[in-house]
């Protein structure tokens, strides 16, 4: 399963929701609420075995599909390059 | 207070033929409400109406039996509340009218027949009422001001029937009960149905402040009186002046609502506005109040210390009942069946334990603070709207949102990063003259409650939208207020009457026979308050400013400075642990989720799922979801359809054909 159908998945499964497309801001079409932004770093750091950082809790990185992707996509690069 | 019902049929049938077709179904209603009044449930046949009463005796115990007939027009009523301000319409109307008791319910009476309903005018009062005028042969139907009080009706084939509750309509057999698909998903997203729809298909509420004309076959209602926060500011009122004032009306308000025939106790939440409601009340009772409070087994609810605090302070007879999550869960099913609603929060089901053990303690009557946060401005939602409106003057501003994080240092996002705390309440940024402004962060996330919703049940309300009905029924008038005052008005009309009021006031006290008193909802009050200039209210982001200035003189520092605590009790691991009632296990099963039809199977199994394994707490929008899910389910389980009223309940209904 790819980085994007997985972290879809985990949205679907998590937040109920059925329909979404990958640039909707999670925040602002109450995809997510704030204690889900925690679920869903939470889950990216098990499931990728990445690490965020407080400085990295900004919508940039984590409110929608696309930003979540590519922030996920960045990190494993920087992990692997480590 | 009391449970009233009745309804209108044709005219000109014989005593015999009224007794056999409309005595059983009169008598049925006046049964089902025995909750409401169990000190006697009486019934009138009239020519053409039948009017039933369930009395819970509060005023003139001897005296003051319902329905009541005025012997020389043949007016009559039957009338649930209190009408506080009785001896002083009394002794203006005794010129005009013999008094032959000493209720309050012979002063409408009274006041009606000198000036017609315009006498609602008078009232300083909670009420529901309808009273029947053979000369005009007219059913008339009032409700007070802000909705304190209950009363539906429901169109029928004979003509109109009314009741304080829906389950009096159904018990009548006026109507088989169905849930309305639209009033439930306005319920799920704004927290209660938009007035004048219900949960029930069919069965309408009469709006706050209304009356209803119900004459020659045709239903007129209109509102007596409207909240106003329109009017100019009283800017030449400086705080000492405003202070003044409030304290006089804050304490003729508890005045008047010390008046009874039965001791008043009153209700110790250990925030400011009962704190402050027990230490006027204990003032002017000389020190014979009781208080009574709800203590949370779990600590993260709990405000024992206060309560205790206020309670040794005032030298009241405490009373405290402790709850857990385990209780509140198997409180649910009653507190459903009296609410006759879909509930977002479990909240209702420890002011039902509470006002058990009120009754428990022999007693009827309590004051509560309840009120207060409307009319002062006290939710976090008018501070949110303020920092909202104050940032979307400068959408690109950094640190005007930054603010939102003073507001809200409890939700865990803001100790995260305020970037995605913003992104959040950005909703509705770019119209801040749009009417819903104030409300559309909560909306949205009580919004996605939504999703749980079965295809089909969807489908049947496809063409509902919650908030779009609940703007279009804003007068006109609003749309051209202040913000904070559209905010205001919209929180009165969704979340006070149709709700705090409803399902977690009076069917929570009326389910134990118990009959709350509000202080804060003295209309008095209420107009006093819309005329301060916002500044006294809500200064800068110190909520209820005045208010607080005033209850300085009463209540110990420590309560005033006391973060507010937002009224919450558990739920989520109350319906899915091991120690989950009964009732949730069977009613909240897959195949119990299908049958009933309201939400998807396979998504609230998920929920349930999620909320079981899940390590920390709940989040307020999954556990909001799970409460809507198990309501529901409750709803239809219990009242779909609702037990038969017991026989011997029925025959204890006095019935008198007149």
């Amino acid at each position: 399963m790819t980085v994007r159908a997985r972290i879809r998945e985990f949205i679907v499964e998590s937040f109920f929701v059925d329909d979404f497309s990958d640039d909707d801001s999670f925040l602002r079409n109450s995809i997510v609420d704030s204690l889900g932004m925690l679920e869903l770093v939470a889950f990216l750091e098990k499931e990728f075995r990445i690490k965020v950082s407080d400085a990295e809790l900004v919508p940039e990185n984590l409110d929608s599909l696309a930003k979540v992707c590519a922030f996920v996509e960045r990190k494993k690069i920087v992990g692997t390059a480590a | 207070m009391c449970g009233i019902a009745g309804f209108t049929f044709s005219y000109g049938l014989p005593a015999e033929e009224r007794r056999t077709r409309f005595g059983i179904r009169v008598r049925r209603m006046a049964a089902s409400l025995r909750h409401r009044g169990p000190d006697a449930q009486r019934a009138l046949l009239l020519d053409g109406v039948a009017l039933g009463h369930a009395r819970l005796s509060i005023l003139d115990l001897a005296g003051g039996a319902q329905p009541m007939r005025d012997p020389s027009t043949g007016v009559a009523i039957v009338f649930n509340g209190e009408i506080f301000n009785y001896l002083e319409l009394r002794e203006r109307l005794a010129s005009r009218h013999a008094f032959r008791t000493r209720s309050d319910t012979e002063v409408i009476l009274a006041s009606y027949l000198d000036r017609g309903i315009d006498c609602v005018l008078d009232f300083i009062g909670q009420f529901a009422f309808a009273i029947y005028d053979p000369r005009l042969k007219t059913l008339w139907l009032a409700r007070d001001r802000v909705g304190i009080l209950p009363l539906h009706y429901t169109e029928t084939a004979e003509g109109l029937a009314f009741a304080s509750e829906a389950k009096a309509l159904f018990a009548g057999g006026w109507r088989t009960p169905a849930l309305d698909a639209r009033g439930v998903k306005q319920t799920l997203q704004l927290w209660s149905p938009v007035v004048p729809r219900t949960a029930f298909e069919g069965i309408s509420q009469l709006a706050p402040g209304s009356v209803a004309r119900w004459s020659n076959g045709r239903l007129q209602t209109w509102r007596y009186w409207d909240l106003d926060l329109g009017v100019e500011p009283r800017s030449q009122l400086d705080a000492a002046g405003a202070e003044e004032e409030l304290g006089a009306l804050l304490e003729d308000a508890v005045r008047l609502r010390l008046r009874a025939d039965v001791p008043v106790a009153a209700y110790l939440s250990g925030g400011l506005d009962s704190s402050l409601v027990c230490s006027i009340a204990q003032s002017q009772l000389g020190g014979t109040l009781t208080t009574f409070s709800v203590a949370f087994d779990d600590p993260a609810f709990d405000e024992r210390t206060f309560q205790d605090e206020m309670a040794l302070r005032l030298a009241t007879r405490h009373r405290a009942v402790p709850l857990g999550g385990r209780e509140i869960g198997e409180l649910l099913p009653a507190v459903v069946r009296h609410a006759e609603q879909v509930l977002l929060r479990s909240a209702p089901a420890p002011l039902f334990r509470l006002s058990g053990l009120v009754r428990a303690c022999d007693t009827k009557v309590v004051l509560t603070g309840e009120g207060s946060d409307e009319i002062f401005l006290g939710y976090d939602l008018y501070r949110e709207t303020r920092v909202r409106q104050f940032w979307a003057r400068r959408p690109g501003s950094k640190w005007r949102p930054a603010l939102l994080r003073r507001l809200y240092p409890y939700l865990p996002m803001s100790q995260q990063g305020h970037e995605l705390l913003q992104q959040f309440f950005a909703i509705g940024l770019d119209d801040p003259q749009g009417p819903g402004f104030s409300h559309l962060p909560r909306w949205a996330a009580s919004g996605r409650t939504l999703r749980f919703l079965s295809r089909g049940f969807a489908e049947s309300a496809a063409e509902e939208d919650p908030v779009a009905s609940v703007l279009a029924s804003l007068p006109a008038r609003v749309r051209g207020w202040k913000p904070l005052a559209r905010a205001q008005y919209l929180e009165m009309q969704t979340l006070l009457s149709g709700y705090l009021l409803g399902a977690q006031g009076d069917r929570m006290l009326m389910g134990n026979s118990v009959e709350g008193r509000f202080p804060f909802l003295d209309h008095r009050l209420i107009e006093f308050a819309a005329a301060l200039p916002d500044g006294l209210k809500l200064r800068g982001l110190t909520e209820k400013w005045i208010l607080r200035r005033y209850a300085a003189r009463w209540v110990p520092k420590g309560i005033l400075a006391r973060r507010k605590y937002p009224y919450r009790a558990p739920i989520s691991s109350a319906l899915t642990g091991p120690d989950a009632p009964a009732w949730a296990r069977e009613l909240l099963s897959r195949e119990a989720i299908r049958k009933a039809g309201v939400f998807s199977e396979e998504k609230v199994e998920k929920l349930m799922a999620k909320l079981s394994t899940r390590s920390g707490a709940a989040s307020e929008v999954d556990s909001q979801a799970l409460t809507a899910v198990a309501t529901t389910q409750l709803l239809v389980d219990q009242l779909l359809p609702p037990p038969p009223v017991p026989q011997r309940e029925v025959d204890a209904v006095d019935l008198e054909t007149a």
